[in-house]
C-alpha cells in the first residue's frame, strides 16, 4: 500500500516536557513529581502495571486531568492551564470513542468543523487523512459497521485531521485480537514514517508493543518513573530489578562482587564459579546478575573457559517443550535459572549436569534488592 | 430452565396463563366490552352498541380530550426541557450539593398527587402569583407530576454515555454548546423521546392533582370520566377510558417504534 | 466561567417555586390557623391513617407475591411470547390507575360479571348464592392496587433474573435440587434486593394512591389522600386538609428515603463499574 505523504507534515514539530507533575485523586497520589521529555518527532512509550500512573500522565498532557503541581509544555509552550482544545493534541483511546451517530467522514471532519473551517478545506483534509490510514473506501459507513481495526484507523484519522503537534495513544491496541494487533503495530510504525515530525506518546501495558514501536521507553510504577531510556538500551541494560522483569523474561541471580578489573569489567562469584561481567556502579558486596533466558547457550562440558565467555555449571531440573523453543529449568548454586533454546533434537534428561555459556556483555549487574 | 419435565412445564404455563387472564385479561376485556354495551342485566351484556364510543365525539368529551392532549403536550415538553437542563447541569456539580439537588429534582415522584394539587392551590390562590382558576395551575400541576420522571430518565441516559466521547470532542476543539448540539443531545435522543412519551402518557391519566386545581373551563379527560362514572353513566365512562388508554398506548408504541427506526436496525 | 458554574440554578428555581414553596405552605398553613392541628386528633383522621397504612401493607404484600410468581414463571420457564407478556404487563404502568378501578366495577360490581353469574346460578340451582360485595370494602381497593402496582415489582425482578447466570440453576438442578428448593435457595436470594426496592416503591405508591379509592368510592373506605380531598374541596377547610396532607407527606418522604436507600444497597450488591 502506498501512502500519500502528508502535505502538512512540516507543521508537526513539537515535543512534550513534563516537569514535576503531581496528580492526586481523593488523597491517593496517581502521579508523583513526574518528569518526562519527549523529543519532537519521536515515539515515547509509557509502560507499567495497571494503576502505575501511565494513563494519568497521558491525560494530564491531554488536559483532562489538572495537575496539582508541576508544569506541562508542548512545543515549548506552557499548556498547564489550557483546555484540551488549545493544546494541539490528537487523542486515541482504547475504546476508540468514535461518535456512534456519525459516519466515518463526519467523525474525521468533526474537529475541523468544530473549529469552523470552510467546507472545501474540510473535505480535502478528511480525504487526505482517510487515505493516510487506508480507510478511503469506508467514508459513509457508521462506526458499528466497521471492524475493531477499522474503527481504530478512523480514530487515528480523526485525531490527525486537526494537524496536532502531538498524538496521544492510550492503549490503542488492547481491544484488538492478537493477529490484528500485530498488523496494526506495523501500520502505526509506517504511519510514523509518513509523518516523521509527529510526536507520539504511547501508553501501553504490553512491553512487546513498546519495544516494537517506541524509540524511548519510560517505565512507571506507583506514580513514579522507575526507568527511562532508548528501547534497546533499556532492554539490554535495565537499571533495576523492576525494569528488568517488566521488559521481558529475566533471570536474576544473587552474586557476590569480588573486585573490579580493568576495561570496565567486574568479577562476581556465584557459588564456586567466578564470572566476568560489565561493571556497574553498585554499593556493597552483593548484587543481582541479570541474564535474559535466550542469551544463554549450552556449552560442551569439556570446553575451556576463554576470555570471551563465561561458563556456568548447572544441574537440569526440568525441560518444557514450547513448540518453537525448549525452555530449560536449571539449578545453579541453589538458585533457579531458566534458559530458552532453539528446539533440541535430544533434550538432556533431568538430573544431568550441564555447562552453560554466556557472553559477558549479555549480563548486567543490578543493585541487590529482594524480589 | 427450572422445570425439565414436559408435564411440569405445561402446568407452569397453565398457571401463568390463568393468572394473567384473571388479573389483567378479564378486567381489561370487560372494560372494552362495557364500552360497547347497550344493556347489561345478566351475566354478559344483552346487546352491543357503538353509541358510547361514538358518543366520545360529542362536544363535551371532545373538549375534554382536547384539554388533556394540550395539557399533556405542554406539561411533558416543559418537563422534558426541565429534566434535560437539570440532568446536564448536575453533571458539573459534585459532592453534597449534588445529592441535595438530585433529591429536589426527584422529590415530586414521591409526593401524593393530592398534596401536590393542594400545595399549588394554597400557594397560587394568594399574591404574588394568582393562578387559581386558570389553565396555568393545571399545567403547573401536570408539570410537577411528570418532571421527576423526565429528569430521572434523562439522568439515567446521561450516566450511560461514555465520558470519553465528550472528552474526545473537547480535545478536537468543540466548545460546550457545539458538543451539546452535535454529541450529547443526539446520543440522548432515545431517552429524550422516551421521557417525552412517558410524560405525555402520565399526564393524560393524571387525576389526583387535577381534581384539586382544575377550573370549570379546563376539564381534563380523567376528570370527565369520573364525572360520568359518578353519575352512573358507566358505559360512557368505559368508552372514554378505552379511548384514553388506546391513545396512550398508541403514543408509547409510536415513540418506541420511532426509536427503533432511529436505531437503524 | 462563574455563569457556567451556576447552570443548575434555573431548574432549582423552578423546583423552588412549583414544589418547595407549595410544600412549605402546606406545612405552614395549619400552624397559622388557630387549632389547625385539631383534626389530627379526630377519629376520622386516625381511622384514615390506620386504613391507609393497612391497605398499603396488604397491597404491597400482594404485589410481592404476585410479582414474584409471575417473574419466576416468565423468567425461568421460558416460552415464546414471554417478552411480549412482560411488555404488556409493563405497559400497565403508563395507564391511569382508575382504569382498573372502573374495570373492576364490571367484574366484581353489583351488576358485574361475577354477581351476574352468581345470580344466574341461584335462579337455576337449588341454593341461593349470596351476592359478593367485596369491591366496596377495602379489599376491593387492595385487589385493584395489586393489579396496578405489580408491574413495579415484576420489572426489577425480571431485570435481576436476567443477570442471574443460567448455569447456576442448571448446575443446581444437575446436583439434584428440586425446583422449589432452587427457587428458595438460589432465585429468592438473588431477587431479594429487587424485592426490597420494588416493595418499598409499592408501599410509597399505594400510600399515595388516590384514583382507585376515588373511583371505587366505597362509603367506609377513606384514606389519607381522599380525606385531604374531602376537607379541601368539599368542606373548604384548608388548615385541616394541610395538616392531614402534612402527615401524608411525612409518611411518603420516609418511604421515599427507604426506597432510595434500598436501591443504593441493591446496586452496590450487584457490583458497579470499577
Amino acid at each position: 500500500m502506498t501512502r500519500p505523504a502528508d502535505a502538512a507534515g512540516a507543521s508537526y514539530a513539537g515535543g512534550i516536557a513534563m516537569t514535576g507533575v503531581t496528580v492526586r485523586y481523593r488523597g491517593t497520589v496517581a502521579l508523583d513529581a513526574f518528569c518526562l521529555e519527549v523529543a519532537a518527532g519521536s515515539i515515547m512509550a509509557l509502560i507499567g502495571p495497571s494503576g502505575c500512573g501511565k494513563t494519568t500522565a497521558l491525560r494530564a498532557v491531554a488536559g483532562f486531568v489538572r495537575p496539582d503541581a508541576g508544569r506541562i509544555a508542548i512545543a515549548g509552550r506552557d499548556v498547564t492551564g489550557l483546555p484540551p482544545a488549545a493544546r494541539d493534541i490528537g487523542m486515541v483511546v482504547q475504546s476508540y470513542a468514535l461518535f456512534p451517530h456519525m459516519s466515518v467522514v463526519e467523525n474525521v471532519a468533526f474537529g475541523l468543523r468544530a473549529r469552523g473551517q470552510p467546507g472545501p478545506a474540510v473535505r480535502a483534509r478528511v480525504a487526505e487523512c482517510l487515505a493516510l490510514v487506508g480507510m478511503d473506501g469506508f467514508a459513509d459507513r457508521l462506526p458499528r459497521q466497521l471492524s475493531g481495526g477499522q474503527q481504530q484507523r478512523v480514530a487515528i484519522a480523526r485525531a490527525l485531521a486537526i494537524r496536532p503537534q502531538v498524538l496521544l495513544l492510550d492503549e490503542p491496541l488492547s481491544a484488538l485480537d492478537a493477529p490484528i494487533r500485530r498488523a496494526m503495530l506495523d501500520e502505526l510504525a509506517a504511519l510514523h514514517r509518513d509523518l516523521p515530525g509527529l510526536t507520539v506518546l504511547y501508553v501501553t501495558h504490553d512491553q512487546g508493543e513498546a519495544l516494537t514501536l517506541a524509540s524511548r521507553i519510560a517505565i512507571l510504577c506507583g506514580g513514579r518513573k522507575l526507568a527511562e531510556g532508548p528501547s534497546q538500551a533499556l532492554y539490554r541494560r535495565p537499571p533495576n530489578r523492576f525494569a528488568a522483569e517488566f521488559l521481558g523474561q529475566a533471570n536474576l541471580l544473587e552474586v557476590a562482587v569480588e573486585g573490579r578489573v580493568l576495561g570496565g569489567m567486574a568479577t562476581v562469584r556465584l557459588g564456586d564459579t567466578r564470572l566476568k561481567v560489565p561493571d556497574a556502579d553498585i554499593a556493597g558486596a552483593r548484587a543481582l546478575l541479570c541474564l535474559r533466558p535466550h542469551d544463554i547457550t549450552l556449552a560442551d562440558a569439556s570446553a575451556a573457559c576463554s576470555a570471551a565467555c563465561n561458563l556456568l555449571p548447572a544441574e537440569l531440573r526440568m525441560v518444557h517443550w514450547q513448540g518453537e523453543r525448549h525452555l530449560l529449568e536449571l539449578c545453579v548454586a541453589g538458585q533457579t535459572l531458566r534458559v530458552s533454546l532453539p528446539p533440541l533434537r535430544m533434550p538432556p534428561a533431568p538430573g544431568t549436569s550441564l555447562a552453560l555459556r554466556f557472553a559477558p556483555d549479555d549480563a548486567t549487574l543490578l543493585p541487590h534488592e529482594p524480589g | 430452565m427450572l422445570l425439565w419435565s414436559a408435564a411440569a412445564r405445561s402446568t407452569a404455563w397453565t398457571v401463568l396463563g390463568l393468572l394473567l387472564l384473571l388479573v389483567y385479561g378479564v378486567p381489561l376485556g370487560l372494560i372494552l366490552l362495557a364500552s360497547l354495551t347497550g344493556q347489561w342485566n345478566g351475566v354478559l351484556p344483552s346487546h352491543m352498541t357503538l353509541s358510547h364510543l361514538a358518543g366520545t365525539l360529542r362536544a363535551e368529551p371532545a373538549a375534554q380530550l382536547r384539554a388533556s392532549v394540550l395539557t399533556g403536550l405542554a406539561a411533558s415538553l416543559a418537563a422534558l426541557a426541565f429534566g434535560t437542563w437539570a440532568a446536564l447541569a448536575l453533571r458539573r456539580v459534585r459532592g453534597g450539593a449534588r445529592r441535595w439537588l438530585e433529591l429536589v429534582f426527584f422529590l415530586p415522584s414521591a409526593l401524593p398527587s393530592i398534596s401536590v394539587g393542594l400545595g399549588l392551590l394554597v400557594a397560587f390562590s394568594r399574591p404574588p402569583l394568582l393562578l387559581n382558576g386558570t389553565v396555568w395551575i393545571v399545567l403547573a400541576a401536570h408539570f410537577v407530576m411528570v418532571s421527576a420522571f423526565a429528569y430521572g430518565m434523562v439522568a439515567a441516559g446521561l450516566a450511560q454515555l461514555p465520558a470519553e466521547l465528550e472528552q474526545i470532542a473537547e480535545s478536537l476543539g468543540a466548545g460546550p454548546l457545539y458538543r451539546l448540539r452535535r454529541i450529547t443531545l443526539p446520543l440522548l435522543a432515545p431517552q429524550l423521546l422516551a421521557a417525552f412519551s412517558l410524560g405525555f402518557a402520565l399526564s393524560m391519566g393524571e387525576l389526583g392533582a387535577t381534581v384539586m386545581v382544575y377550573p370549570p373551563s379546563w376539564v381534563t379527560l380523567p376528570v370527565g370520566i369520573f364525572g360520568l362514572s359518578d353519575r352512573g353513566a358507566v358505559f360512557d365512562a368505559a368508552a372514554l377510558t378505552v379511548l384514553l388508554a388506546a391513545g396512550t398506548v398508541a403514543v408509547l408504541a409510536g415513540a418506541a417504534r420511532l426509536q427503533r427506526l432511529a436505531g437503524g436496525k | 466561567m462563574s455563569a457556567a458554574r451556576l447552570v443548575w440554578l434555573p431548574p432549582l428555581a423552578i423546583s423552588a417555586v412549583l414544589v418547595l414553596y407549595p410544600l412549605a405552605l402546606v406545612l405552614a398553613t395549619p400552624l397559622a390557623a388557630p387549632g389547625g392541628f385539631a383534626v389530627l386528633g379526630s377519629s376520622l383522621f386516625l381511622g384514615a391513617l390506620v386504613r391507609t397504612v393497612w391497605i398499603a401493607l396488604c397491597s404491597t404484600a400482594g404485589c410481592l407475591v404476585l410479582g414474584f410468581t409471575l417473574a419466576v414463571l416468565i423468567g425461568f420457564v421460558p416460552f415464546r411470547g414471554a417478552a411480549l407478556a412482560a411488555r404488556l404487563v409493563d405497559s400497565i404502568i403508563a395507564l391511569p390507575t382508575f382504569l382498573v378501578a372502573l374495570a373492576f366495577t364490571f367484574v366484581y360490581g353489583a351488576a358485574g360479571l361475577l354477581n351476574g353469574t352468581l345470580l344466574a346460578l341461584s335462579e337455576a340451582g337449588p341454593h341461593a348464592l349470596p351476592p359478593v360485595d367485596f369491591l366496596y370494602s377495602q379489599w376491593g381497593v387492595v385487589l385493584a392496587e395489586v393489579t396496578v402496582y405489580t408491574p413495579f415489582v415484576l420489572r426489577p425482578l425480571l431485570a435481576a433474573f436476567a443477570q442471574l447466570e443460567p448455569a447456576q440453576i442448571e448446575i443446581a438442578g444437575s446436583l439434584g435440587a428440586r425446583p422449589w428448593r432452587i427457587v428458595r435457595r438460589i432465585v429468592l436470594p438473588a431477587a431479594l434486593p429487587a424485592l426490597l426496592a420494588g416493595g418499598s416503591l409499592c408501599l410509597l405508591l399505594t400510600v399515595n394512591e388516590f384514583g382507585i379509592v376515588f373511583f371505587i368510592g366505597a362509603k367506609g373506605v377513606i384514606t389519607l389522600p381522599l380525606l385531604v380531598y374531602d376537607k379541601a374541596i368539599q368542606e373548604f377547610d384548608y388548615p385541616a386538609a394541610c395538616a392531614i396532607a402534612g402527615v401524608n407527606l411525612a409518611l411518603s418522604l420516609a418511604l421515599f428515603a427507604t426506597y432510595r436507600a434500598l436501591l443504593r444497597i441493591g446496586t452496590r450488591g450487584s457490583g458497579g463499574r470499577g
